[in-house]
């Protein structure tokens, strides 16, 4: 009898040890978790660097008005670009150069357009998630753009649009989300970096620990780059007890700009 | 005797069961149970839409007084109307040579499925009426629509600008774009509004508001459950930019505004909405709007890309600018 019982508790310590090698070594403890065990992504979570600027490496320089002075000058930085370069076709570079050379007229953030995916993620301003027990919303504080992860049945885009059409899934504890149906009028940053209507993006989004997210985005786009691309930053967890999701309706701070010529004199 | 008891208990129990059958009958319906959210917080989410009450005047006309409700009868009118202008809605869409006006054609817009059976969108005062304005309020300027030559964009509403139409704006029902997507996570219920596109972020961790200097237009939200209901208390806003109107018009309310709102979900597909507004700078006393959502099939919001596409801005002022230059040369 006693012999018995030994084998069967040796048995089933043998098998707790069994599976608790099975179990993958990168399950992050210590990070929220939905009920289900899922990763809970839900917080207020911003970019910090200057990939705003330019999402290639940069080095400090003027900024296009000298009234403002030291504070309106482009600080220098590290880029997001895996492996440093954006594989641009030939005219496809030559056309960022122009954009760069024509940004207050073009690029859709003077303007107070959408910012886009994936530029909405590394702007100078905080983005809130909210995540249910389906799908997951972020809200953007930059133009009060917004866009929801559908992480049911994949849907297909219904129309072309600024913040695109998001199917979400779980890859262990990654959430990948494939955005398609961008309307190609976004830019990546301030340096006129762009992409094409025909833009797919592939992003994930990982906990790193309970307070940071590894973030990626991998970028196809045959029309204008000769392959796809990748980018990544860390996005950190905003910690001041007070921190909330602002308001930045940044239209009226556009329309002098916009529609001043129009003005009755 | 024994044979007496035995008469009275079974009259006694025909009478019982009649009453509770009678009871029964009385009740409007089935009591609903609320779902709730793997961490326990009442599911309000879904897509819901005030459609159905787009046919209700914010305010009573007089002459119905105290009248909060449609009669039977008027209400199987509205049915009837409503049935005749889907009919119509889908010939405009299918005929050949369907004849074109300046009003878009009916699939552009958002129809009642059926209709609201209140009288006013206003549901206190009794009166179903705005209370009165104080002297302070008389005296603020309400933006005017295109068409009035205007000078600069500041002549245009904050809708027309695409700025935003407010909180209650952006849910009082209008000719389209009626969505809010309640989305709920721990913590947390998101309302995403198609138009002008809003997304109200409301922390249920009761933190007290953000100081008194963060202003926005659509405030500063914080929630709560009473029970099943969802109470989302509004403070923070901008001083004199929209009003508690249809799109964000009416007379713009003051900073001194607070905004309580009451989501109630009432049955699988309903959410009784309530909104009461406090602003004792621009009302002689607080008031009430209210309707029910709904959830409809198929009903979804899309993007509302407003101030990107805002073509209606430039040509409005270019049109305005070419008539002076006109009129000089004459």
């Amino acid at each position: 009898m006693f012999n018995r019982l030994t084998v069967f508790i040796v048995a089933i310590v043998l098998l707790a040890v069994f599976l608790q090698a099975q179990t993958p070594a990168q399950r992050a403890t210590g990070i929220p978790r939905m009920s289900d065990g899922k990763p809970n992504f839900t917080g207020l979570w911003q970019a910090l660097g200057t990939a705003y600027w330019d999402i290639r490496d940069h080095s400090a320089q003027n900024g296009p008005f000298y009234q403002l002075g030291s504070t309106g000058a482009m600080p220098a930085g590290q880029g997001i670009v895996d492996g440093g370069e954006i594989p641009y076709k030939p005219e496809a570079a030559a056309k960022q150069k122009e954009n760069l050379k024509n940004r207050l007229l073009l690029d859709p953030e003077v303007k107070c357009f959408m910012p886009g995916v994936p530029r909405g993620t590394y702007m100078p301003f905080p983005f809130q998630i909210i995540q249910s027990q389906r799908d997951i919303a972020i809200a953007y504080e930059y133009a009060t753009a917004n866009r929801v992860i559908n992480m049911g049945k994949p849907k297909e885009a219904a129309v072309d649009t600024w913040m695109g059409n998001s199917n979400g899934r779980w890859e262990g504890e990654t959430l990948v989300v494939d955005v398609t149906g961008l309307n190609g009028e976004s830019w990546f940053d301030r340096s006129g970096n762009f992409m094409s209507e025909n833009v797919h993006i592939i992003e994930r989004y990982a906990f790193a620990d309970a307070d940071h997210l590894n973030y990626e985005a991998t970028i196809e786009d045959n029309t204008i780059f000769t392959r796809p691309w990748k980018i990544s930053l860390p996005l950190y967890r905003r910690k001041e007890k007070n921190a909330q999701l602002n308001e930045f309706k940044c239209v009226e701070f556009a329309e002098e700009l916009l529609y001043g010529h129009l003005r009755k004199k | 005797m024994r044979y007496r008891i035995l008469v009275l208990v079974t009259l006694l129990m025909v009478i019982l069961t009649s009453a509770t059958t009678l009871l029964a009958q009385a009740k409007p319906a089935k009591a609903y149970t609320q779902p709730k959210t793997p961490w326990g917080d009442p599911d309000l989410q879904g897509t819901w839409t005030s459609d159905d009450c787009i046919n209700t005047p914010m305010q009573r006309p007089p002459n119905l007084g105290d009248k909060v409700y449609l009669t039977d009868e008027e209400l199987t009118q509205r049915e009837a109307a409503i049935a005749r202008q889907a009919e119509n809605d889908k010939q405009q869409f299918v005929a050949a040579n369907a004849q074109a006006n300046v009003n878009p054609p009916g699939h552009w817009g958002e129809r009642a499925r059926r209709p609201c059976r209140q009288t006013s969108l206003v549901i206190d005062p009794p009166n179903g009426r705005t209370p009165d304005l104080t002297p302070e309020a008389q005296a603020r300027v309400i933006p005017r629509g295109a068409g009035n030559n205007p000078a600069s964009w500041e002549d245009f509403s904050f809708y027309i600008r695409c700025i935003t139409r407010g909180v209650a704006g952006s849910i009082l029902p209008v000719i389209y774009g009626n969505g809010t997507q309640i989305l709920q996570g721990p913590g947390y219920v998101l309302l995403l509004q198609e138009m002008v596109h809003e997304a109200r972020v409301i922390p249920l961790d009761k933190r007290p508001h953000a100081g008194a200097n963060v202003r926005s237009y659509m405030g500063d939200s914080r929630g709560h459950w009473e029970g099943n209901t969802l109470v989302v208390e509004t403070t923070n806003f901008l001083d004199g930019k929209t009003g508690i109107g249809l799109n964000g018009g009416g007379t713009p309310t003051s900073e001194a505004l607070k905004l309580t709102e009451r989501f109630t979900r009432v049955d699988p597909s309903t959410i009784n909405y309530e909104m009461t507004v406090d602003d004792p700078k621009v009302y002689t006393k607080p008031w009430k709007v209210g309707f029910p959502i709904s959830q409809e099939p198929g009903y979804q919001n899309f993007e509302y890309a407003c101030h990107e596409g805002n073509n209606a801005m430039f040509n409005s002022l270019s049109g305005a600018r070419a008539a002076e230059k006109a009129a000089e040369k004459k």
